[in-house]
């Protein structure tokens, strides 16, 4: 008797069940029809993090009722690598990778491997705003939405006067044994353009351009001079240590460990409007070389989908409102002319310009350039 | 009964190493032509196989610093940490006290703190504004050496990991000697020293050697406290690991290392298999 009960109650729960599976499953078709997910995937500092999460998206999310934006965030964009490895495959494959809106340093490599939709097909009439020039290096296929450069941040308290080239700072640094460092270059833009600054001044521009707009491994015996010029370094380096992470470097400074570093310019004004660095550290730019920076790109991948919407939410982030937002929370530039502006963020701005910005290397050049700055600096 | 996890093991850990092992020795088709149409400095072949990825790595001088730096982390992190934990389960066994148990209960914390946090904690307790650090020079004591960024701080790091094991394991093998083997003997007129090294150390052999190969196992591919505590170079060859797949597009290479420190385990798990044997056969002869 109980088996015959036991039978009846499995097959009644199963009904069940599959009713359940049934009614959700409409459910969820019925909903998706209203709701269009973005995925963007963006790497950088915990500053891009909080952009993209606490400005950027819920403000779009507001406006755009039924378009909801998926972050995919990698810090110090760790996973840039393998995530370039896996667009790269799905889009040749044509096929969907997860990922619809890139914000990252691979967006150059997406756009000059043929990954990203080109910017004339776009459907955001704000692209027309952007500054032409900042296309080229990407062969019109990845949209600038902001610009940020890496700066020398200093300890006015113990630095009276900066050193003003990169030969001074040089200079200084062997003069003040142990109150200077940089983050490896594997972790972090701002050690990155540091060391990249120091091999590029004895480079050609020729060479150079080539580094900036391609791949080319046969010139890499160009870099030797600089990278034995970084190792002589060592010495002067604080304890001969470079830590990982730009946030790494800030924290030094901070606490008066070391008094000149290279820093990015709106992760570093973020921390000074934070409080997390004290007010005594000032910013300013070295020339000949300067410091590499440029503009932020966004990719928007050949095999994303719901493009319409995509093209929608960078529509709003090239608006107006959205620049002002980017250029208060990240100190970034704007990537619009001025004269959209609000005029406050006008009298800020009046003597840069995101373009005037020296341009760093494609990215497979920048990972054989990690690769040796491991091999023959520390 | 055996097929499914055979199968399991098969398809999720077995075809996977072999593809792995194919891509080193310069095959890239198959399960491997996706990361290999996109990583860079590799040695490919269309027919037979080539060491060229294996040469290239093995005569990288950055990554001879960083296996003897590996090496001789894993030989003194290992020793410290079966002396250590020795010591406190043998204090634990013939002693009975509340300073036994708290030290045998404080040995076991690390196991409930995430390696993350420990070893952000360590960096900071070792730096050169840290607390080592402050208390030395308060004592008078100013030229104590910084300890943050250093293999030393990975050592000690990794020690501080892994004693939770060591002391469960040997305190466990410990309790597992009869109290009567012990008190005959006492009767018999043996000192604790002699009843220790002539009853405890042989009958503790196989917690011993557990403990020492684990953890040797562990220390090789440790990844965490070395990333986070320890230089820029040389460092172990976890962190150099990632940084040949992430940093340096170079997944070949990264695998290479892979297999190298895999079959250094090897050797390690030989020890630990052949120990197991060999006392598997004495107890087999005296039954």
């Amino acid at each position: 008797m109980k088996r015959k009960h036991l039978g009846a109650i499995v097959v009644v729960g199963l009904a069940v069940v599959l009713a359940a599976v049934a009614a959700t499953s409409q459910a969820a078709t019925t909903r998706q029809a209203k709701t269009v997910t973005i995925n963007l995937y963006a790497s950088g500092d915990v500053n891009v993090q909080s952009l993209w999460q606490q400005y950027l998206i819920p403000g779009f999310e507001k406006q755009n009722k039924g378009i909801k934006v998926k972050l995919i965030f990698s810090e110090h964009g760790v996973n840039d690598t393998p995530t370039l490895a896996r667009i790269g495959a799905a889009v040749k494959q044509r096929k969907w990778p997860g990922i619809d809106l890139v914000d990252a340093g691979l967006v150059t490599t997406l756009a000059t491997d043929g990954l990203t939709q080109p910017v004339k097909k776009a459907t955001a009439p704000n692209i027309g705003n952007v500054d032409k020039k900042l296309l080229t290096p990407v062969h019109g296929a990845a949209i600038p939405y902001r610009g940020s450069s890496v700066v020398l941040a200093y300890d006015s308290n113990n630095v009276a006067a900066p050193p003003k080239t990169l030969s001074a700072l040089l200079q200084w640094i062997r003069a003040h044994p142990g109150k200077f460092t940089y983050n490896s270059p594997n972790t972090g833009g701002s050690g990155y353009s540091f060391a990249e600054t120091v091999v590029d001044s004895f480079m050609t521009q020729n060479v150079l351009t080539q580094m900036q707009q391609g791949y080319a491994p046969q010139l890499e015996s160009n870099w030797k001079q600089g990278f034995d010029l970084l190792h002589s370094l060592n010495q002067y380096v604080y304890q001969g240590v470079y830590p990982n992470g730009n946030q790494a470097v800030l924290d030094l400074l901070a606490k008066g460990q070391i008094w000149v570093a290279p820093v990015w310019s709106d992760q570093a004004l973020t921390a000074l409007k934070t409080k997390q660095l004290p007010a005594s550290i000032h910013l300013t730019q070295i020339a000949s070389p300067s410091f590499t920076g440029g503009a932020a790109y966004l990719g928007v991948l050949k095999t994303a989908r719901n493009k319409v919407d995509v093209y929608k939410f960078v529509n709003y982030i090239l608006s107006p409102a959205a620049q002002t937002q980017i250029i208060n929370v990240m100190s970034g530039f704007p990537a619009i002319p001025l004269k959209l502006m609000p005029k406050a963020i006008q009298n800020k701005f009046a003597d840069v310009s995101a373009n005037s910005l020296r341009p760093t290397y494609a990215q497979k050049q920048q990972s054989d350039f990690k690769a040796q700055w491991q091999q023959t600096v520390p | 009964m055996v097929l499914p996890p055979v199968a399991v093991i098969a398809v999720f850990i077995g075809f996977p190493v072999v593809a792995a092992i194919a891509y080193t020795l310069g095959r890239a088709g198959g399960p491997n032509s996706v990361v290999a149409s996109l990583g860079q400095r590799q040695f490919i072949v269309q027919k037979g196989v080539t060491f060229d990825a294996y040469r290239d790595i093995l005569s990288n001088p950055t990554i001879h610093r960083d296996l003897w730096a590996t090496v001789w982390v894993t030989i003194v992190v290992t020793l410290v940490v079966v002396a250590v934990s020795w010591a406190i389960a043998l204090y634990l066994r013939l002693t009975d006290s509340w300073l036994a148990r708290t030290i045998s209960a404080l040995s076991v914390v690390p196991l409930f703190i995430p390696v993350v946090i420990a070893s952000y904690a360590i960096l900071v307790f070792y730096a050169s504004d840290g607390f080592i650090k402050t208390v030395a020079y308060h004592l008078g004591f100013h030229g104590f050496p910084t300890l943050g960024y250093t293999l030393t701080c990975v050592t000690l790091g990794e020690i501080w990991v892994n004693i939770p094991f060591g002391v469960l394991m040997m305190s466990s093998g410990l309790n597992g000697v009869p109290n009567n083997l012990i008190e005959a003997a006492r009767d018999s007129g043996a000192t604790m020293p002699r009843v220790v090294r002539s009853i405890l150390l042989p009958m503790n052999v196989i917690p011993t050697v557990i403990v020492a190969t684990f953890t040797a196992i562990y220390v090789l591919g440790s990844f965490t406290v070395p990333y986070l505590t320890g230089p820029t170079a040389p460092n172990l060859l976890g962190p150099s690991m990632a940084n040949f797949f992430n940093s340096f597009n170079q997944p070949q290479q990264a695998e290479v290392l892979a297999i190298v420190v895999f079959v250094l385990a090897l050797g390690i798990g030989a020890v630990y298999v052949w120990a197991n044997v060999r006392t598997g056969r004495r107890s087999g002869l005296q039954s």
